[in-house]
């Protein structure tokens, strides 16, 4: 008998149809893989099993008996768990609060610190790791944060656990682990719904998997029965020989050298040069100082120590204004928080970097001038809207990217430091980005990708560089790339 | 069900033009219960009671659009009315304004540098700053009014005089008012405030020098308050140190009634004058009705929280 079963469910949003009868079965002790492109519903349809949404129509089953889930509430006390993208937890509670937060209240009065402590303890264990259950949720890393989330399903006895995306955050070794704790857990029968963008990864630990295409369910396929490329025809429609553009661009003189960077105990003493039209990568795990290290250079956070020249002439670019003045973009890697401005408008987001263009010398805008200029970059970069005056907030991952790196193009930029860029984003919308950074630097602008996809960088980059614990440890040349590699620098290994 | 979705829409509209909707409401009720409302007699002196909160409540749109707020503006009138008298004594009437003005300027620049390069909290900043300068009006002052002098006649005149038949300060309102309008929406300075509100963080690392911006919307907030000083002593013919006492508290209250967020990023000048004359037209209608003063603040108290429930639906969407 299934776990669960969801049959025809079928939800729209004022016009907007996000699901057509979908069904999607899942059996005790199996780990299901859900897939798709951004937008395709995943999500969606999660957020209507743990009762966050509400289907229009269709029915939910639990062990063969139909089951209404009004609210959240209500699935929790049916056993089940979600892990969202979004992490849930509260930066000022410490880890063990953290953990037992929907049971705190239960427990009467007053706190029973020591008890709540060990047991956390326990339950982190028992997923591999270590992390002191006394310390506060928000100083702890990304990827310890979504360990936390996890634990955090597990301290409730869960029936169903849904993961959203859970392996972004996390380095190969803490994917392991991750991969440990749900073989574990469907040993012990439970139902495992995982959503992934990662298509290694679903060969790697899924048993079936079910594609999601424009709101509508494909069959369930077998892993095991099935390979890439009929997995990525159902995602698109079409199959992915070409993923990664073909790199003509012609290497220039030296743009941008950084030398002998430091940055509190994150980067310790980093130097490397860029290229005019060269894409050169930036590989390692997390926590490596990766994201420090270009945000040093943008000179987002201040520089312990370290020079850095531009055309062979030093400047210390003090400000990211000077990084700006100076012709260096950046795309940071926390697209909500520090990338694009979600309450504004794609027109004013855009705007943001240039306004010498759009106004004249008192500062008054010209308002056909930057409309203008906004429908031109949302046509360029085939951002999905309505039209330029569309809230951020309301696009999706890829697109809100899209506007991330449209605001850039805006200005004549001769660097660009994309950090992440694919983070979140479909294949559809990756592909493109990906030739968009191909063609910038055929037009001779210098970029420097970060990135946690050793692929994604093979495929897209001329130099890899890996670095480890603030360090660079390594640098490949093209002939030299193999994800085997990579891996090797980035954890030290011989 | 159809009555229902219709019934729907309106509710929509309703309580997305809310504070306009307030607005003409509370003009109805008040035309209704006292028929001294509409008198121009009236009308006057009620424009003339709302001119310096409506001229410093735009300067604190300015200052809440980024994410702050500046208690200091009602110590600030007091200073700027008391020095405005002072300076009459001393030197002409042209210098004493500007004098008096830019004694506002530097107060706030005092806590725009606070708030920008030191990153205090504006709370805590322009609280110090409040503290200060209502104590400084009272060292220029000794404690007394101040009367203008007597060959400074212009400034009263000026201040209790009308042009085009609207009394003067009236019209310094509705100009810093057209001002901050038009800067707000057509302006480089109001979108970046306004995206500073929203994401200082993105913002900073799109290349902007988010510290001037956040510097000056203080030091505007200063001049303003002055400029409401000097304009209150001009109606009064004298600088009292313990004019402006709680107006900081009414400048915001104007502000939140006018729909603009706490947090930044959200409130227009337009909707921020509507929220000055509903706050001066309780306060006028219940004068003409004879409600005493007492009652008269809860009452106001009652009305904030109303306007600000009802922007609460709008942002939940019903």
């Amino acid at each position: 008998m299934n776990r669960v079963e969801l049959i025809n469910i079928s939800k729209s949003f004022g016009g907007i149809t996000a699901l057509k009868s979908v069904t999607l079965k899942v059996m005790p002790g199996e780990i299901h893989a859900l897939i798709g492109e951004n937008g395709a519903g995943k999500s969606t349809l999660m957020k209507i099993l743990s009762g966050a949404y509400t289907k229009d129509s269709g029915q939910i089953f639990l062990d063969g008996s139909e089951v209404q889930i009004r609210n959240t509430h209500d699935s929790k006390k049916m056993g089940i768990g979600i892990i969202y993208q979004e992490f849930s937890l509260v930066p000022a509670l410490s880890v063990a609060e953290n953990i037992f937060l929907n049971q705190l209240g239960a427990t009467g009065f007053w706190m029973k610190w020591g008890r709540m402590k060990k047991k956390a303890e326990e339950i982190i264990h028992s997923i591999g790791f270590r992390i002191d259950p006394s310390l506060r949720a928000g100083d702890l890393s990304i990827a310890e944060q979504q360990i936390i989330e996890i634990a955090k399903a597990l301290s409730e006895n869960v029936r169903v656990l849904i993961l959203d995306e859970p392996s972004a955050v996390l380095g190969p070794q803490e994917i392991q682990k991750l991969f440990d704790t749900l073989n574990r857990l469907k040993k012990e029968g439970v139902a495992i719904i995982y959503i992934s963008h990662h298509l290694s990864e679903i060969f790697q630990i899924a048993d079936r998997v079910t594609v999601l295409k424009d709101g509508s369910s494909s069959e369930s396929l077998k892993v095991s029965e099935t390979d890439r490329n009929s997995i990525i025809r159902l995602m698109l429609g079409r199959s992915l020989d070409a993923m990664y553009p073909v790199r003509n661009s012609i290497i220039g003189e030296e743009v941008l050298r950084a030398v002998d960077i430091y940055l509190a105990n994150k980067v310790r003493g980093v130097s490397f040069s860029l290229k005019t039209g060269e894409i050169v990568g930036i590989a390692g795990l997390v926590g490596s100082g990766r994201t420090e290290t270009v945000r040093a250079v943008f000179a987002a956070d201040k520089r312990k120590k370290g020079k850095i020249f531009l055309f062979g002439k030093e400047n210390q670019l003090g400000s990211p204004r000077k990084a700006v003045m100076m012709g260096i973009g950046m795309v940071p890697e926390d697209r909500k928080k520090h990338g694009v401005i979600l309450p504004l408008t794609i027109k004013q987001n855009i705007s943001l970097t240039d306004f010498n263009g759009i106004s004249n010398h008192f500062g008054f805008i010209k308002a056909k001038k930057e409309r203008n200029n906004a429908i031109g970059l949302i046509t360029k970069m085939t951002i999905k809207t309505e039209n330029e005056n569309q809230e951020v907030s309301k696009l999706s991952g890829g697109n809100q990217q899209k506007v991330a790196l449209a605001k850039w193009l805006n200005m004549d930029c001769r660097v660009m430091i994309l950090d992440e860029p694919t983070r979140g984003v479909d294949v559809g919308a990756k592909v493109e980005i990906y030739n968009l950074i191909n063609e910038l630097s055929q037009k001779g602008i210098a970029i420097l990708v970060v990135s946690s996809e050793s692929s994604e960088l093979m495929g897209i980059c001329d130099r890899i560089l890996v670095m480890r614990k603030g360090m660079i440890q390594g640098e490949l040349e093209k002939k030299d790339y193999s994800e085997e590699e990579i891996l090797r620098l980035s954890i030290g290994a011989n | 069900m159809k009555i229902i979705a219709s019934l729907k829409r309106y509710l929509q509209f309703f309580v997305k033009y809310n504070t306009s909707f307030i607005f003409i409401i509370m003009l109805v009720v008040s035309a209704s219960i006292s028929g001294v409302f509409f008198t121009s007699a009236n009308l006057f002196n009620l424009v003339r009671q709302v001119t310096p909160v409506g001229i410093i409540s735009m300067g604190m749109l300015l200052v809440i659009l980024t994410g702050g707020i500046d208690l200091s503006v009602g110590s600030i009138v007091a200073m700027a009315g008391v020095l405005c008298s002072l300076f009459t004594h001393m030197m002409s009437l042209p210098l004493a304004v500007l004098a008096s003005l830019a004694c506002g300027l530097l107060v706030g620049s005092v806590s725009g540098y606070l708030v920008s390069i030191h990153k205090l909290a504006p709370f805590i900043a322009t609280l110090a700053l409040m503290s200060i300068v209502r104590g400084l009006g009272f060292i220029f002052s000794k404690g007394a009014p101040i009367l203008v002098a007597d060959n400074a006649s212009a400034l009263t005149d000026f201040g209790s005089g009308n042009s085009l038949g609207i009394p003067n300060p009236a019209l310094i309102l509705f100009l810093v008012f057209a001002i901050t309008a038009v800067l707000l929406k057509y302006n480089v300075f109001g979108r970046i405030i306004i995206a500073i509100g929203s994401n200082e963080e993105a913002v900073r690392l799109s290349g902007i020098n988010v510290s001037i911006y956040k510097f000056s919307v203080y030091a505007i907030a200063g001049v303003l308050s002055a400029a409401a000083g000097i304009i209150t002593t001009a109606r009064t013919a004298v600088g009292s140190p313990v004019m402006g006492v709680g107006m900081e508290l009414d400048v915001i209250a104007a502000v939140v009634i006018g729909g603009a967020s706490l947090s930044g990023g959200k409130g227009s000048a337009i909707n921020t004058l509507l929220g000055v004359l509903i706050l001066g037209m309780i306060g006028n209608i219940m004068n003409l009705i004879n409600i005493p003063a007492y009652s008269q603040q809860v009452i106001k108290g009652l009305i904030i929280i109303i306007a600000v429930l009802l922007q609460r639906f709008q942002s939940s969407n019903i």
